[in-house]
């Protein structure tokens, strides 16, 4: 049987699904308000282009929805609503209003949600959360994340820095870890984190620590930023355990390193992205893992629980780092269903 | 040290000391009153923490100027009363943070107050270590040492910091826990804090004892500082060998600087100047106010204020 998705924004994001699926042989069509925009990296992959919800819906059986932050909620409840299973990009939503409106169309229609928390698919915090879940270190107690990059380059204006509509850097990046360390240590109970964007806007830097803790007593220290100079794009986790410690930091441990000669000014990419040599990349993995779930219907590492709850924890920090306080937040076991 | 005459040990532990005295070939005292009567210009008071300030008022009274071993004091209250009766009279009172005397975090600090990260914003720091509960067990003990991770590691970062910045600690928010090491006993093995600065500033310390026992060494301390024109990465101990052996496993020997030698040679010349030294007592009454603070705030869930010693 033919796997059939649709992916909806031809953005950055959009292009990484594009070349993932691909790669699994899959041959997605696209749908993009700006259609030159569709028709370019629709041509570029061989992918066919819908013009139209209507269009988009009646052509596949999946919607993978890579537009804006903001616009996550529309898009899904309508593929929801179309009877298509969904695959969103995280966060997923820029609220959790609207998150929990994504779930709800889900379920209601009866079709598989998936988050896209692509973090759980890089092959050392996969590995890592692996050895925590066999009991390799015993519980684990503290851990620290880290995810360090520069602002990306997109023009000034662009959707990505306006907080009202993808939430920001606590938000769009820290989200990341704050989904890996309940992955790896549970529920989450408190929020503290202080932020420089929310300190001194003026400064047009970005940079935040947060410090959770965990229902089972684990804390965690989790730091974005993107104060970094080009081309950094440093990750580094550390999980502490009753017996023992597992340490990954990007930076410490690159496969492979350049040594060139100065020749005119870089030539990085819009986003940084973290790249350690893989046969096969972790959105890759992800989006297979997510297509054999629904073929098989089994479930994925990461549940729309997961999605709704990272993103929770993601809002708290930002409250956080307006107010001050301290956040709380219920554990999700009351709230959990599938 | 050139010019320094080791007069003398005295440890609570007559054994003890008679075996470590023996090692250095230097003289035991059965009491410190001896010890404090044989014409000593200064002491070093490296006792369980507990023990600081009846031996540091001691040492006053004798008139002999004191470094003392971090933290300062288990309590506000004592850390108060040592610097006042070290300033009545009139000895000088150092507090031992060798951190003060890192070559890497002097590079550290260059680069802060040379501008070269524009505004300085925020600062994370890391002091983790193994639990020391084996050869000095007295570290976990919550009357002997005050308290757990916390006592044991935030003073030196809360210092640096200070020490960075030319700035105070105003609110700290503090979380800890037990598990680490399988330690269920009295005091913290993991710790995490922020702290906000007078001028602004804010920061983290991870002052957990995290590094279990078979670690390549017995932890580290490194600060990454963040300003509006980029970040600078300090490990203070990454200036190590990487060892391998096959009847053991992996170590890193260090071989940068001893700070510690800085920080005596710094005791010495400012008896010998007659002068303050560059990290007093009242220095580490500010660090010890972050970990009272710190405390507090594990207690009560929430970021608490400051209270000034003094």
């Amino acid at each position: 049987m033919t796997f059939r998705v649709g992916i909806v924004g031809a953005g950055f994001m959009g292009e990484t699904h594009v070349a993932a699926w691909t790669a699994e042989r899959v041959t997605p069509v696209l749908l993009d308000h700006d259609a030159a925009r569709a028709d370019s990296l629709a041509g570029r992959f061989g992918a066919r282009v819908a013009t139209s919800f209507e269009e988009l819906f009646a052509a596949v059986d999946v919607v993978d929805v890579c537009t804006p932050t903001h616009q996550h909620a529309d898009v899904a409840v309508r593929a929801a609503a179309a009877g298509r299973h969904v695959i969103c990009e995280k966060p997923l939503a820029r609220t959790v209003e609207d998150a929990e409106a994504i779930v709800a169309a889900c379920e209601r229609a009866g079709v598989r949600l998936f988050v896209a928390h692509v973090v759980r698919f890089f092959p050392e915090y996969d590995a890592a959360r692996r050895l925590v879940a066999e009991g390799g270190i015993g519980d684990p107690a503290v851990l620290r994340l880290k995810r360090a990059s520069f602002r990306p380059r997109r023009a000034p204006g662009h959707w990505f820095f306006d907080p009202a509509l993808s939430g920001g850097m606590i938000v769009d990046l820290m989200i990341h870890d704050f989904d890996y360390a309940r992955w790896v240590a549970g529920d989450v109970v408190a929020v503290q984190c202080h932020s420089v964007a929310a300190d001194r806007p003026e400064l047009g830097v970005e940079h935040a620590y947060a410090i959770l803790t965990h229902e089972s007593g684990a804390i965690s220290h989790v730091t974005g930023s993107w104060a970094y100079g080009p081309p950094t794009f440093r990750t580094s986790l550390e999980i502490a355990g009753s017996r023992g410690l597992v340490e990954h930091d990007s930076a410490v441990a690159p496969p492979i390193v350049t040594y060139l000669q100065p020749r005119g000014p870089d030539s990085d990419g819009a986003v940084g992205l973290p790249g350690s040599p893989l046969a096969e990349d972790p959105f890759r993995l992800e989006l297979r893992e997510f297509r054999g779930s629904i073929e098989r219907d089994v479930a994925a590492r990461v549940t729309a629980r997961d999605g709704v709850e990272a993103l929770r924890i993601a809002l708290a920090a930002a409250e956080s780092a307006r107010s001050g306080r301290i956040v709380r937040l219920r554990s999700a076991a009351a709230g959990a269903t599938r | 040290m050139p010019g320094v005459e080791l007069v003398g040990l005295w440890d609570e532990n007559d054994g003890r000391g008679r075996t470590t005295a023996g090692r250095h070939d230097i003289p035991f005292f059965p009491t410190e009153t001896a010890l404090l009567g044989a014409r000593l210009d200064g002491v070093v008071v490296a006792s369980v923490n507990s023990e600081h300030r009846r031996l540091t008022e001691n040492a006053a009274a004798a008139g002999v100027d004191v470094l003392c071993e971090k933290p300062l004091a288990t309590r506000l209250d004592d850390g108060r009363a040592m610097v006042a009766a070290c300033a009545a009279a009139n000895v000088r009172l150092m507090i031992a943070f060798p951190m003060r005397f890192s070559p890497v975090l002097a590079k550290l600090s260059d680069a802060i107050r040379g501008g070269t990260l524009g505004e300085v914003v925020c600062l994370e720091g890391v002091n983790t270590g193994e639990m020391p509960d084996g050869h000095a067990g007295w570290f976990a003990d919550p009357v002997l040492a005050g308290g757990g991770a916390i006592m044991d590691h935030v003073v030196h970062l809360a210092d640096a910091y200070r020490w960075l910045l030319g700035a105070d600690v105003t609110e700290v928010y503090a979380v800890a826990n037990r598990i680490l090491q399988d330690h269920h006993g009295g005091v913290e093995t993991g710790g995490l804090l922020s702290l906000r600065f007078d001028n602004g500033v804010f920061a983290t310390i991870d002052c957990s004892w995290s590094k279990p026992r078979g670690y390549p060494t017995w932890g580290g301390l490194s600060i990454e500082a963040v300003g509006s024109a980029g970040v600078a990465s300090a490990d203070a101990f990454r200036q190590h060998l990487v060892v391998h052996r096959a009847d053991a496993g992996e170590s890193w020997p260090f071989w940068g600087s001893n700070a510690d030698v800085g920080m005596l040679t710094e005791f010495v010349a400012a008896i010998r100047e007659d002068r303050e030294p560059t990290v007093t007592g009242v220095d580490g009454l500010r660090a010890l106010e972050v970990v009272d603070a710190a405390y507090r705030s594990v207690e009560s869930g929430e970021p608490v204020s400051v209270q000034r010693a003094e």
